[in-house]
């Protein structure tokens, strides 16, 4: 049994337990904050999941890499708009992040720190799902 | 073993006079949810390739609950809301679950031939 026929058993376990690592520290900085942590600060996880999500709708099979036809632009296209969704997800928490480290009154800079880990850890279990599924 | 990883539960709440760590308990209960709604009340879909997307997304969710089990110890800790004490005993609970479940999961292979 080679490497790739692991992944392909362990993968999905794997991403779901990346994924649930994020979330459960975005809790912990939510719970040890001492100020509320406005909804904004919220929107970076959540995204970042709708877009995990997004890019696991697809199969792998169904996208086409000739050159020379047009191919499954549609596919491509939503491939394209989570990405944008993803990058938009991470920027916004490092830029939180930064934010809360200039402002006294914000959050303290652990959940700005939680924010950025939350977004790449869901991010990560995405790929890793994605990975693990052979074509 | 499950008898014994309960034990050390409620020995995490008694000792202290702190309930919180029965949190960890509810954990517990999620992990198998998968293996019995989409498994077929098996634990031999988490060891083959098979299956397509719903024995995947089993995975998935089995792996998150896991995850939670070892997250709200520490999380609740980190709140100050537990002692370190604890915090180790739930973890050492939580780790004699998943010998339990590795034995049931054996037992169950053998079962198989």
């Amino acid at each position: 049994m080679d490497l790739l026929e692991l992944w392909a058993i362990f993968g999905p376990g794997v991403a779901g337990a990346v994924f649930g690592a994020g979330w459960w520290i975005w809790l912990d900085a939510v719970v040890c904050s001492l100020v509320t942590v406005p909804f904004l600060h919220y929107l970076p996880g959540i995204f970042a999941s709708f877009a995990a999500l997004m890019f696991n709708c697809v199969r792998k099979e169904d996208i086409d890499y000739s050159p020379y036809d047009e191919g499954e632009w549609r596919l491509k296209l939503w491939l394209f708009i989570a990405y944008v969704v993803s990058f938009v997800s991470l920027a916004g928490s490092a830029g939180l992040l930064i934010q809360d480290s200039l402002d006294k009154s914000a959050p303290s800079v652990w959940t700005g720190v939680a924010g950025v880990l939350q977004c790449v850890f869901v991010l990560i279990s995405g790929l890793v799902y994605w990975t693990s599924h052979p074509e | 073993m499950f008898s014994a990883s309960i034990l050390l539960q409620i020995l995490a709440c008694a000792i202290y006079n702190n309930w919180w760590p029965m949190l960890s308990a509810l954990m517990y209960v999620l992990v198998p949810m998968p293996c019995l709604f989409f498994g077929g009340g098996s634990t031999q879909f988490l060891m083959t390739r098979d299956g397509g997307g719903w024995i995947d997304a089993a995975k998935f969710l089995t792996g998150a609950s896991a995850v939670g089990s070892l997250a709200i110890p520490i999380i609740l800790k980190h709140a100050h809301m537990i002692e370190t004490g604890a915090m180790l005993i739930e973890l050492v609970s939580f780790f004699i679950f998943i010998c339990t479940v590795l034995c049931f999961h054996q037992a169950s292979l053998d079962d198989d031939w």
